[in-house]
């Protein structure tokens, strides 16, 4: 708390305002709060909503809403809408219609309602603010070029531009000739038959982009086009490869161009030789993600182990976030990596197949991830995987004192796992489980602990209904939702654990736009019951 | 009597201890330290029966104390000798059965026949397709590996459709509806509803009205062909599949 000058020169002052969970707060509060603030970023899924844990929509932004906001602020500047769906392009129509001061559009991973591509004429002729537009997300079978040209061309201030894949290679150069002052661009499909002219038309036209730093799209690339962006890969410090299907000699050849990168995140087609390579052309990369080509096959499809993680992590010292998806892990190498690099922020490693054992030894990777824990100690964000019992807990506890964000899956054996982060992880402020054995006893041991977290997420646990409901009795500062399809959970035994459970603190009280399949456990529900 | 409850580490627990598994660790104040020889893997110096948790005591008295080990050493004391958040409360009858017992993995009655139920079905929710939601990978990134030309998947079965809803051009499972007399339009998620009575309820909901009025309104929707049809007199398969947008109208007569 400060004191209250402090509070009005703050509210007065805020231009910018970041809403991590929607429903931590209303929009009544927030515009109370901050009267003139101008640039509003909001979330509202919890993460493992991604993955199709549950149906429910946690964030729907309609039409509706963007409409209000169109309407209701003018000079309108930045809209990041980040994980949303339930808008279509008639919103972004009128949003594009009415904001004449609008610098930002950012739709990063939205489910978009594509109804026309014509929503981008809906920006005036004499409309020039933009300053960054991201449309990745947008399907449209027809797109309107034209208009994205005549856009491009009068918003002289465009840094950043990505496309979507309905944009053709083709229109690429075109495009890009209207602006050469990029730093920022995502291509659209990348695959056209393999034409002379066109190939030349392309690779001059990034010839002239000086200020490219950042790459991005490439669905489905066709390896030869590749070399048109090779004049800018030298000035490149962040590359987005995740949906390129090539293989590793092309991916190789390309990440050889790059030695300032900073930033990779690649398929796993890119293998361990590639990651070697990578080690050593690449020395200034902070960030690697590596995600899977094959997520679901029940056999490796390329060669990529443990080894490339730990290639990279030796050979590049600037190395501080990682995402990895692999199928064979080992204590040995998670040490190794480990006692490398310290540096790590954030660590998140995905073995394919849930309890994997160390495939050398065949015991669990506890003290793998333990010695990530102990040696990393600014580590931020952390996902576990594999098989781990009740002590990789221990150590997470113990030593992950700067911890803010963890992940679990299908790991633990008993509520000493829970007790030990929850009790141990002095700034721990998301945490999300899935298929873990833990209950009642740590989540009610530290029940006080919740309110210090943005929120918690545990599905297919073994937390019952009766907890959930003393939760929700206990402690009114916070949100206890039980997401359940098979129907009311007082309709099952109170001994019966929930299928979902999501607990997030809050000042904006229980919301209302819940689907039949979620109750909100209040005060009442003790009594209801 | 309000709990205590500050952004403090976490006070005392929401229910009584009695006893914690974890004294039976033994001393804290035993515990390894990183210390400053790097190369060593403290970790390791466990022995092979580490991952019993219950023999690690014996392992830790034997090493040498550091300070370090402390500082979760003395959380974890206060937390067993705390007191309760008010001493003179009443504990709820409820409470009883949510007390810490020496194994912590001692399950009341019948949960943990629940909860094995529940923990076998929820690995193969998927109708055996899998887990769901695992690995976690995006939804659009499940669609790129399809098209994988060489070595990917075998079968080139479609990302699985959330919600049984075929046929719809895009993926979004939002469809708009109007209430007769309402200018504004809302949208409605079809994928989270069943049946009618789910989706009618829904509805009800979101433009409030109460369940007295009800029988006023009439669901009616527009199918691919552009034609109004009463939501009632086909199937839901047929109806999800077929409609384009909804409309609420009052009924006439």
């Amino acid at each position: 708390m400060v004191c209250k000058s402090w509070y009005e020169i703050e509210r007065w002052c805020r231009r910018k305002v970041f809403v991590g969970n929607c429903y931590a707060v209303s929009p009544k509060m927030v515009i109370r709060r901050f009267p003139e603030f101008r640039s509003i970023e909001l979330k509202g899924k919890p993460h493992f909503a991604d993955f199709n844990l549950i149906r429910l929509k946690r964030m729907v932004v309609t039409d509706e809403s963007l409409e209000l906001i169109a309407k209701s602020f003018k000079n309108f500047k930045v809209l990041v809408l980040s994980s949303c769906e339930g808008f279509s392009t008639d919103g972004l129509a009128v949003i594009a219609a009415s904001c004449k001061n609008l610098k930002e559009l950012d739709l990063r991973d939205c489910e978009v309602d594509d109804l026309s591509a014509h929503w981008l004429s809906h920006f005036p002729e004499t409309y020039t603010s933009l300053v960054s537009l991201n449309i990745s997300c947008l399907g449209s079978d027809e797109a309107s070029f034209s208009a994205l040209e005549r856009l491009v061309g009068r918003c002289t201030n465009l840094k950043t531009l990505q496309l979507n894949r309905a944009v053709p290679l083709d229109k690429i150069a075109n495009i890009l000739r209207h602006a050469p002052q990029l730093v920022e661009f995502g291509t659209g499909t990348y695959t056209a038959d393999v034409r002379p002219d066109v190939y030349s038309d392309l690779a001059g036209v990034f010839s002239s982009c000086k200020e490219l730093k950042s790459l991005s799209g490439f669905w489905d690339v066709v390896p030869d086009y590749l070399p048109a962006i090779y004049p800018v890969c030298s000035k490149l410090t962040s590359l987005n490869l995740s949906y390129a299907t090539i293989q590793s000699p092309d991916l190789i050849k390309l990440v050889s161009h790059c030695p300032n990168l900073q930033r990779l995140l690649v398929l796993d087609y890119i293998e361990d030789s590639g990651l070697e390579v990578l080690a050593s052309s690449c020395k200034d990369l902070q960030e690697l993600r590596v995600f899977p080509s094959d997520p679901f096959g029940a056999e490796p499809n390329v060669s990529l182990t443990e080894q490339g993680l730990v290639a990279v992590s030796l050979g590049c010292p600037k190395l501080q976030s990682v995402l990895y998806f692999c199928r064979r892990m080992s204590n040995e190498a998670l040490v190794t990596i480990a006692r490398n690099r310290p540096n790590f922020t954030r660590f998140r490693l995905c073995i394919i197949e849930p309890k994997t054992a160390d495939y050398l030894t065949l015991e669990p990777l506890d003290v793998g991830f333990g010695a990530i824990v102990q040696y990393c100690k600014d580590l931020k964000r952390l996902s576990l995987s594999g098989l781990l019992t009740d002590r990789v807990f221990e150590y997470i506890g113990t030593y992950a004192k700067k911890l803010e964000m963890l992940s679990v899956a299908f790991a633990g054996d008993s509520d000493l796992g829970l007790h030990h982060v929850l009790s141990g992880c002095e700034s721990l402020r998301k945490l999300e489980i899935r298929d873990c054995p833990f209950g009642d006893k740590a989540l009610l041991a530290n029940a006080a602990k919740l309110e210090t977290m943005r929120s918690l997420w545990m599905s297919s646990c073994a937390v019952s209904f009766a907890a959930c409901k003393l939760l929700g009795q206990k402690m009114p500062r916070l949100n206890v939702e039980v997401i359940d399809e098979r129907g009311p959970p007082d309709s099952r035994p109170e001994n019966c654990p929930v299928d979902k459970l999501y607990i997030y603190r809050s000042i904006a009280g229980p919301r209302f736009d819940m689907p039949p399949f979620v109750w909100t456990m209040d005060e009442d529900s003790g009594l209801r019951l | 009597m309000e709990l205590q409850l500050g952004l403090a580490l976490p006070p005392p627990p929401l229910i009584p201890i009695e006893t914690f598994h974890l004294n039976s660790y033994g001393n804290y104040e035993t515990r390894e330290a990183l210390g400053s020889n790097a190369l060593s893997w403290p970790l390791l110096k466990l022995g092979p029966a580490d991952n019993d948790i219950n023999n690690i005591h014996h392992h830790n008295s034997s090493s040498s104390s550091s300070s370090s080990g402390g500082g979760a050493g003395c959380k974890k004391r206060s937390f067993d000798e705390a007191p309760f958040f008010d001493e003179k409360r009443n504990v709820p009858k409820t409470l009883h059965l949510l007390l810490w017992t020496n194994q912590p993995n001692d399950e009341d009655d019948d949960p943990s026949n629940v909860l094995h139920e529940n923990s076998s079905s929820a690995i193969f929710k998927n109708d055996g397709e899998g887990l769901v939601g695992w690995p976690p990978v995006k939804t659009w990134r499940k669609k790129v590996h399809h098209q994988i030309p060489n070595g990917g998947a075998e079968n080139n079965r479609l990302p699985a459709v959330e919600n049984g809803i075929g046929g719809r051009a895009s993926k979004s499972t939002y469809v708009k509806v109007k209430m007769e007399g309402v200018p504004i339009a809302r949208k409605i998620d079809l994928s989270v509803h069943h049946s009618f009575e789910g989706l009618t309820n829904t509805l009800m909901r979101m433009f409030g009205i109460s369940d007295g009025n009800r029988k006023i309104f009439k669901l009616t929707y527009q199918d691919r062909e552009g034609d109004w049809l009463l939501a009632e007199d086909v199937p839901w398969r047929t109806f999800i599949r077929s409609l384009k947008c909804l409309k609420l109208i009052r009924s006439r007569g």
